[in-house]
C-alpha cells in the first residue's frame, strides 16, 4: 500500500489502493456529490485534499445540471488529457447514494484506456464493499462543546 | 478500416482485430469475437507500446515494426500504424496462429489506414 | 453532509456564504484566509469572472484542529450572488451543513437583501431542506458606510431576521465582525452536530 493512500471509510481502502496500483495513477480521490473525501491517494496535505474534492465536486454538479437541462442521462465519465498529465473523473451508484472518482495520471506511465480499465473495477469492487444497512447513531462526546468554544477562540485568536 | 481489420480476421485461428490509439490506449475500430474484453487489450497494447517504445530508444535499436506477445492462452501480435506511433493494429490470436501470416496481414492493414 | 468518522476521528462540514451580489461574501474569505495561519488553511479556489466577480464558488479550507480528539475541519464556500447564477447557487449549497446570510446593510439594497433570503429558501427546500432546520446566522455588512445610507443592525433584524438567529455587525474589508461571524455559525453547525452526529 502506498504510504499516501488513506481512507476515511475502511470500506474503501482495498479497492483504492488496487487501483493505484492497477492503473497507475498519481493521485485519486474518492468523494460524495457534495465534495466530502472518503478515501485519496498521493495527497501530501489535507486542505489540498479539499481544494482538489471542491472542484471534482463542483464539475461533477455543472456537468450534471448541463445534462439535466439538455434532459440527458448525467455524464458517466469525463477525461482531459493534457500535455503530460491526463485527468479522469467518473460518477457511479451505490448503496450509500453516488460516489465520484476523481484520477490523476502521468501520460507517460499510463493512459486513459488503463485508467477506465481499471476505474470499472474500483466502481464494482467500491460497490460491492459498501457497507450494508444502516449505520448505528454515534454521539460526540460530552465535552464536545466546551472543547469546541475553546479551539474556535485559539484558532480565531480571541 | 473496417475492410482492413476483416483481412485480419479471416486468418485461421485470429480471434480479434483492433485498432488503438497509442496515446490514451482507446479502441478506435474493433472486429472482435464474444468473450474478447477490447478495452482491456487496446489499454494493455497501449500500454506495452508506450514502455517498449522507451526501452528500444534507450537500447538505441530505432521504432519497433513489429511484436508478437506470446501468452498460455494466446497471442498478441502488433503492428504500429504508422511513423509517429500514433495507432497500433493489434491481433488477438489462439496460441498455434500463423505469426507470419497475420504479421503479413498487420502490415497490410496498417499501410491502408494511414 | 458534514462527514463524520468514529474511526478516524475527522469531522469535515460545509459552510455556505450566501446573499445579494456584491454584499462581501468573497471579502469574508479573503479576510479569514489573510488572517488564519497557513498550517491552518489550504490555498483559496475562486472560479471568478475577469472582473473578479463570483462565477461558480471561491473555496477555503480550514482546520480548526483537534476537538474533543475529532481532527475538524470546515470547508467554506461562497456562492455568486447575481441573481441570474441561480443555477450555480443551489449546486454550491448542495450538502451545507451551515449558512451565513451575507446581508448588505445599504438601505437602499433592502429588497436585494430580501430577495436573495428569499431565493436561499427555496434552494435549500429544493435540497428538500427545511430552511428552519439549517444552522444560519445573520451578516450584516458595510456597517462602516456613512449612517445615512445604511440600515442598523436593529432595523436589518427587523426586515431579515425572522429566525432570530444570531446576526453579526461587520465590515468585512476591514476584518471587523469577520470571525465573530465565522465563529457563531461553527457553533452553531458544531453543536448540531454533537446533539446527533450523522455518520457516514
Amino acid at each position: 500500500m502506498s504510504p499516501q493512500t488513506r481512507a476515511v471509510e475502511s470500506w474503501t481502502l482495498r479497492p483504492l489502493t488496487d487501483f493505484v496500483r492497477e492503473a497507475s495513477v498519481r493521485l485519486v480521490l474518492v468523494l460524495t456529490p457534495a465534495g466530502q473525501v472518503l478515501a485519496q491517494s498521493g495527497f501530501s496535505r489535507a486542505v489540498d485534499v479539499m481544494s482538489a474534492a471542491a472542484l471534482a465536486a463542483a464539475i461533477v454538479a455543472s456537468t450534471g445540471e448541463l445534462a439535466r437541462q439538455l434532459r440527458q442521462q448525467p455524464f458517466a465519465a469525463l477525461s482531459h488529457q493534457g500535455p503530460k498529465t491526463g485527468f479522469f473523473l467518473a460518477t457511479f451508484v451505490t448503496d450509500r447514494g453516488t460516489l465520484a472518482v476523481l484520477a490523476a495520471y502521468d501520460l507517460d506511465v499510463s493512459s486513459l484506456g488503463l485508467v477506465q480499465l481499471f476505474y470499472e473495477q474500483l466502481a464494482a469492487d467500491l460497490k460491492a464493499a459498501t457497507p450494508k444497512g444502516t449505520v448505528p447513531k454515534q454521539v460526540l462526546a460530552a465535552d464536545f462543546e466546551r472543547e469546541l468554544t475553546d479551539s474556535l477562540n485559539t484558532l480565531f485568536g480571541r | 478500416m473496417s475492410k482492413a481489420l476483416d483481412l485480419i480476421t479471416r486468418v485461421r485461428g485470429v480471434r480479434g482485430a483492433m485498432l488503438v490509439s497509442t496515446e490514451d490506449g482507446l479502441v478506435v475500430a474493433e472486429q472482435l469475437m464474444e468473450g474478447i474484453k477490447g478495452g482491456a487489450v487496446a489499454a494493455l497494447a497501449a500500454s506495452l507500446a508506450g514502455r517498449l517504445g522507451r526501452a528500444m530508444e534507450a537500447a538505441g535499436t530505432g521504432t519497433s515494426v513489429f511484436w508478437h506477445l506470446q501468452a498460455e492462452q494466446g497471442a498478441l501480435l502488433v503492428v504500429p500504424g504508422d511513423a509517429s506511433g500514433g495507432i497500433l493494429v493489434v491481433a488477438v490470436a489462439e496460441p498455434d496462429v500463423n505469426i507470419g501470416l497475420v504479421r503479413l496481414e498487420l502490415l497490410r492493414a496498417a499501410e491502408a489506414v494511414v | 453532509m458534514s462527514l463524520v468518522n468514529f474511526t478516524s476521528r475527522e469531522i469535515t462540514c460545509k459552510i455556505v456564504y450566501y446573499g445579494p451580489g456584491r454584499s462581501g461574501k468573497t471579502t469574508n474569505l479573503h479576510y479569514v484566509y489573510g488572517r488564519v495561519p497557513e498550517t491552518r488553511r489550504g490555498r483559496m479556489v475562486s472560479l471568478a469572472t475577469q472582473t473578479d466577480r463570483t462565477l461558480f464558488f471561491d473555496f477555503l479550507p480550514i482546520d480548526l484542529g483537534q476537538i474533543s480528539g475529532f481532527s475538524t475541519r470546515f470547508q467554506l464556500y461562497t456562492v455568486p450572488g447575481q441573481v441570474y447564477y441561480n443555477a450555480t447557487r443551489r449546486l454550491v449549497l448542495q450538502g451545507a451543513d451551515g449558512v451565513v446570510f451575507v446581508g448588505d446593510s445599504q438601505a437602499r439594497q433592502l429588497d436585494e437583501n430580501i430577495e436573495s433570503l428569499q431565493n436561499l429558501q427555496s434552494n435549500l427546500l429544493e435540497h428538500g431542506v427545511d430552511v428552519r432546520t439549517m444552522p444560519l446566522v445573520m451578516q450584516y455588512n458595510k456597517q462602516d458606510l456613512p449612517p445615512e445610507l445604511i440600515l442598523t443592525p436593529a432595523d436589518l433584524d427587523d426586515a431579515l431576521n425572522f429566525r432570530s438567529v444570531p446576526s453579526f455587525p461587520a465590515d468585512a474589508l476591514h476584518g471587523k465582525g469577520v470571525f465573530e461571524t465565522l465563529k457563531g455559525i461553527s457553533e452553531l453547525v458544531l453543536k448540531k452536530l454533537a446533539a446527533g452526529s450523522p455518520t457516514v
